[in-house]
C-alpha cells in the first residue's frame, strides 16, 4: 500500500465532502489527536510526476482550504504504511498544532515585482565612468588591473543594491498596515526586483489586494504579479528537520510562478 | 467556501522570462546519478570552492575601499584572487560547467549565491 499525504488540517473529524485525489484515489482524514493528515491510499508508490498529479494535489489542498486550517504537505510526500504515518503525526504533533494555530484564518499572497534593472545598472556604469575618468592607475600591472576591475564592480554592484533596497523599502511600505507576516526575496535576477510572501488574516484579504492596486498605480514604472490566495507554503515553522515542508514545494513553484 | 484565487500582471511576458531565469539557473539537486557521479561532484566541490573565493574577493574589495591596504598588498591580493580565478575556469572547462550551474538552491534559505 502507498499513502499519499496532501495537507495536515485542524479536524480530526472523517471528511463531509467526498473528494477524489491523485490517480482517482477517495480523500481520506487520519486522526491523530485533535488533528488530522489528509491523504489517499493508492496502489502503488508514485514514481513519475505528471502535470495532472500536481494540478489534483493543489486542487485537494484548495477544497480543504475551503473549510479546514491548513498546512500543505510537499507534493509527493508518501508513506508505506499508516503506522508511519501515525509515527510521523506524535513527532510532530506540537509542531503542527503551533503552526495550525499561527496561520488559523490566515492565507498567504505572492508578489513578484520587475523593475528596470538593466537600466538602472547602466546608469549606476555610466556614473561610476564618468566620475572616475581622471583616476589613473599609478604603477599598475595585471594583478593591480585585475583589482581595479574586480573594485568597480563591487562598487557598481554596492550601488546597485542600495538603489534596490530604496525601491523595496517604498513597496514593502504599501503592505505592511494589512500583513501578519512577510518573507522577502529581493534581486533574484537583475530585473526581478522582489519576490514577496505575504501571510494575511482572511478578512483583510481586500485592504491587501487595494494595498496592492495603490502600489501599482503609484509606482507605475514597475511591473506588478499578484497570486493567491494560496495556503501558507511559506510560512511553517518547524523545529525539527523534515522533507515534508520545506518551503517552496513543488506545486506553488508551478502554480504560482508557470501559470502566469 | 470556494477559492477565488487570482494572479494578477500587466506583463505576464516579463514576469515569464525572468522566472525562466532563475529557474534555469538552480537546478533543484546536485545532479549525481552512477552515469555522471564524477561531474556531479566536481559541481558540487566547485560550487562550494566558488563561493569561498567569492568571500575571500568581497572581503578583498571591501579593505580595498577602506584604504587599509598598502600598494604591494594589492598587488599581492590581487595577484592571489587572479590566479584562484583563472585556475577555477580550468576546472570548470575540464567538468564542462558553466558560471550559473555554479549555485545550490537551499530551498526555504534561498540561494546558496
Amino acid at each position: 500500500m502507498n499513502i499519499y499525504t496532501y495537507a495536515i488540517i485542524d479536524s480530526k473529524e472523517r471528511l463531509c465532502d467526498y473528494i477524489i485525489g491523485i490517480e482517482g484515489a477517495i480523500v481520506c482524514n487520519i486522526a491523530y489527536r485533535d488533528i488530522g493528515v489528509v491523504v489517499s491510499k493508492l496502489g502503488e508508490q508514485i514514481q513519475n510526476i505528471t502535470k495532472d498529479h500536481v494540478l489534483k494535489h493543489e486542487e485537494v489542498v484548495e477544497k480543504l482550504m475551503g473549510k479546514f486550517t491548513v498546512l500543505p504537505v510537499r507534493f509527493l510526500t508518501q508513506f508505506s504504511r499508516e503506522e508511519d504515518v501515525l509515527l510521523m503525526m506524535q513527532e510532530f504533533y506540537n509542531d503542527f498544532r503551533e503552526n495550525l494555530d499561527r496561520v488559523r484564518n490566515k492565507i498567504e499572497f505572492g508578489i513578484k515585482i520587475i523593475w528596470a534593472g538593466e537600466t538602472i545598472r547602466n546608469r549606476i556604469i555610466d556614473a561610476y565612468k564618468r566620475d572616475n575618468a581622471n583616476i589613473a592607475i599609478a604603477d599598475s600591472s595585471p594583478a593591480k588591473n585585475f583589482v581595479k576591475e574586480k573594485f568597480e564592480k563591487y562598487k557598481i554592484d554596492k550601488e546597485f543594491a542600495k538603489e534596490a533596497e530604496k525601491c523595496i523599502a517604498l513597496i514593502v511600505d504599501f503592505f505592511s498596515r494589512f500583513i501578519a507576516e512577510k518573507k522577502l526575496e529581493k534581486l533574484k535576477t537583475d530585473n526581478l526586483l522582489l519576490t514577496a510572501s505575504y501571510l494575511v488574516e482572511k478578512e483583510r484579504q481586500e485592504d491587501f489586494k487595494e494595498a496592492f492596486e495603490r502600489a501599482r498605480r503609484t509606482l507605475s514604472d514597475l511591473k506588478f504579479l499578484l497570486s493567491g490566495p494560496w495556503p501558507p507554503y511559506n510560512f511553517i515553522v518547524l523545529t525539527k528537520k523534515t522533507d515534508m515542508f520545506n518551503g517552496k514545494s513543488i506545486n506553488q513553484n508551478l502554480a504560482s510562478e508557470d501559470v502566469v | 467556501m470556494t477559492i477565488n484565487r487570482i494572479v494578477e500582471t500587466d506583463a505576464p511576458e516579463d514576469f515569464i522570462e525572468e522566472i525562466e531565469k532563475v529557474q534555469s539557473a538552480l537546478p533543484k539537486r546536485i545532479d549525481a546519478n552512477p552515469k555522471n557521479v564524477e561531474r556531479g561532484l566536481a559541481k558540487l566541490v566547485l560550487t562550494l570552492i566558488e563561493l569561498i573565493r567569492k568571500l575571500l574577493e568581497k572581503q578583498a574589495m571591501r579593505r580595498i575601499g577602506g584604504g587599509s591596504l598598502s600598494d604591494e598588498e594589492i598587488e599581492r591580493i590581487g595577484s592571489t584572487l587572479m590566479k584562484l580565478e583563472n585556475k577555477m575556469q580550468e576546472l570548470k572547462v575540464i567538468f564542462g560547467l558553466k558560471d550559473e550551474e555554479l549555485n545550490i538552491n537551499l530551498g526555504p534559505l534561498g540561494d546558496l549565491m
